[in-house]
């Protein structure tokens, strides 16, 4: 029955991949925080690019999932070579998951991207291990990054370190300590925040988490993608009878299927910001409160 | 006829309490394991012993039994050990689902690499039996299974050309890490935790030395001076985890699995680190023993029974980290987790021992 369903996801999604771009998602205005660094940004990109899609399971309104945040490394890596390195990191594997795509998310966001930026070559290296908390993420993303050379790293953080009721400062320390690493060695990083659970959304330590996480990301001026507030949205959408997925783990996992779009758009953002070609498309359907 | 209490078996017995405590992750009294100090931890203990422990399978030259029932008796305890596997992450997958029914709490499902066997269950089952999908946490037992695949080699090349077994193990290591060569999992992509093709070596290093004769008396005779050397090297990785003395990642020479603190490759710095502690740590032995009889009798009967104990301690650390999250993990929590998780395993080791002893009155 499982597999049934999930074969039901794959083909929806795929088609809604195809079907939509949501263009107000550019149009909304992005935060930064008040103490952002500005790192230097390579000259404006002139490109056919368009934003990675979301597609219709993914689309959340005018919640703002994706905060932008320039990725120079990236955009000097595509200037020279058109050819970016990225590193999937983090605690649940989900990016080499393969359900509801081929080859999983992280070829998904492989592919997204080089649908959206022509001629791009993306090499995605997966290296979640499961379970594991930050502070041995971020010990391996140094020898991953000695190892790999990537350009970008997508870093899922958080959720096995709330789960494991890892003190608040402990985990800022970790996260701060591993975004200053990578800047000083010319790698950018997207952060991939917690999950939306509905047991957990009065969770006060969740809840601090999430907050920790956005604080961190708009201080130390790097990108997240919102799992939290799009899974979130996407799940009341469900409820008003307008979603797919009939219990919460599914729910769960289309909220992977957007997530990999969510990094693919918080990447193709951080390359060309406001420079993005937007195709004029049918507005999406708005989630009910 | 059970074994008197031994340096192996309490040195095994340890390694099994602190890999306990060691896979409850934000555990308080992890803190209190040698892994918070030292670069290598648990597993590579563990390995090193299941190396010696292969010793006494082999036996001493001249006290051998034929190739061909080593052979069989080796791939029987492979066997085994997949079998262990295999119902541990079945208990495993049905503690998650138990608790995440009980908790109405999908996030459990996704906890160590479990969510493909809940949302994909058709490639993922057939992972699982060919031990390509692990569970976080559950997968020191793969490499278990692997190592004892490659005993029946590793005795045969022991026993024909002894001479040889060193330098191949050692081939064997130096390519894997500077290839670099990985075991690919599937259907979740990624790689293995514990690399087989790079752990040889301390299963070889704990099989040799182990070893009467050969690279085993060499070191016993010159264990003084082995230690003399050792204690630096222990104190100086001491200050490497502490302190960050170790240079940076990305500046060290290629290729860099042999500069870099990788788990997965066991790389050498752990390994140095490891052979130093062990013989560091070999010195409080005789005093344990003098001192502490019974806690060398307790360790020793857990480490005798070590592949139960490992099993049930596995289920333990699983079943620890969802009470520390249903009763949101502090001391007090804890406290209760390790006292009952230390209780069973205790039960686990004394019930065969039981056994016995009724069988042989």
């Amino acid at each position: 029955m499982a597999s049934g369903m999930a074969r039901k996801h794959q083909t929806t999604i795929a088609t809604g991949i195809g079907a939509f771009v949501l263009s107000a998602m550019l149009a909304a205005p992005l935060a930064f925080g008040e103490e952002s660094p500005a790192p230097p940004q390579p000259k404006p990109m002139t490109t056919d690019a368009m934003p990675a899609p979301f597609s219709q399971d993914c689309q959340v309104g005018n919640e703002q999932i994706v905060e932008q945040s320039p990725l120079p490394n990236v955009a000097a890596a595509l200037q020279q070579r058109k050819r970016i390195k990225i590193l999937a990191i983090g605690s649940s594997s989900s990016l080499g998951r393969r359900y509801t795509h081929p080859g999983g998310h992280s070829e998904q966001i492989r592919d997204i991207l080089q649908t959206a930026i022509k001629g791009l070559d993306v090499v995605m290296i997966n290296r979640g291990v499961s379970g594991e908390l930050s502070a041995q993420a971020a010990s391996r993303i140094k020898d991953e990054v000695a190892l790999n050379d990537p350009d970008l790293v997508l870093w899922q953080v958080g959720t096995n370190d709330a789960l494991a009721y890892v003190p608040l400062d402990e985990l800022e320390h970790t996260i701060v300590d591993t975004v200053h690493w990578l800047r000083e060695h010319k790698v950018d990083v997207v952060l991939a925040g917690l999950q939306y659970v509905k047991v957990e959304a009065q969770d006060d330590h969740y809840k601090a988490v999430r907050e920790l996480l956005r604080k961190i990301a708009a201080k130390e001026n790097v990108a997240i993608v919102r799992r939290y507030e799009a899974q979130r949205l996407i799940t009341l959408a469900e409820g008003s009878g307008g979603g797919l997925a009939p219990d919460e783990f599914q729910r769960s996992e289309v909220g992977y299927a957007c997530l990999s779009q969510y990094m693919a758009r918080a990447i193709t953002l951080g390359l060309f910001g406001q420079n993005l070609h937007v195709r004029p498309i049918a507005p999406p359907t708005q989630p009910q409160h | 006829m059970i074994r008197q209490a031994n340096a192996i078996d309490f040195w095994r017995g340890l390694a099994l309490v602190f890999i306990f405590l060691n896979h409850i992750p934000g555990l308080y009294y992890s803190h209190f394991t040698h892994a918070s100090y030292s670069l290598s931890d648990s597993a590579d203990m563990f390995v090193f012993l299941a190396g010696w422990a292969l010793r006494y399978v082999v036996g001493q030259p001249g006290r051998q039994q034929s190739g061909g029932y080593l052979v069989l008796r080796l791939f029987g305890r492979a066997l085994t050990l997949y079998a262990a596997q295999i119902l541990i992450t079945m208990i495993a997958i049905a503690l998650l689902g138990g608790a995440a029914l009980l908790a109405d709490n999908p996030l459990l499902l996704e906890w160590h690499n479990a969510a493909a066997v809940f949302q994909d269950p058709v490639p993922t089952h057939v992972g699982l039996v060919l031990i390509t999908h692990q569970l976080g946490y559950f997968d020191i037992l793969p490499l278990y299974v692997a190592l004892m695949v490659m005993a029946p080699g590793i005795a045969l090349i022991d026993r024909y050309v002894p001479k040889l077994l060193l330098p191949v193990s050692l081939a064997l290591y130096i390519v894997t890490l500077a290839v670099p060569i990985s075991i690919p999992t599937w259907p979740v992509e990624g790689q293995w935790f514990f690399n087989p093709l790079a752990w040889q070596l301390i299963f070889v290093l704990g099989f040799l030395i182990a070893r009467e004769d050969g690279l085993g008396e060499f070191v016993r005779r010159h264990m003084i001076a082995i230690r003399i050397v050792a204690l630096p090297l222990v104190l100086f990785f001491l200050g490497v985890v502490q302190f960050n003395w170790w240079p940076d990642p990305t500046t060290v020479p290629e290729p860099k699995l042999f500069f870099i603190f990788s788990k997965t490759y066991n790389s050498p710095a752990r390994i140095i680190q490891f052979l130093a502690l062990i013989s560091v740590m070999t010195v409080t032995y005789p005093y344990i023993r003098r001192f502490a009889p019974p806690l060398v009798a307790y360790l020793s009967m857990l480490g005798r029974n070590s592949l139960y104990v490992f099993c049930v301690g596995s289920i333990l650390s699983l079943s620890g980290q969802i009470v520390r999250f249903l009763y949101k993990g502090n001391i007090y929590i804890d406290t209760v987790v390790v006292i009952i998780g230390i209780a069973i395993m205790t039960l686990t080791a004394w019930l065969p021992e039981w056994r016995e002893s009724i069988r042989r009155r």
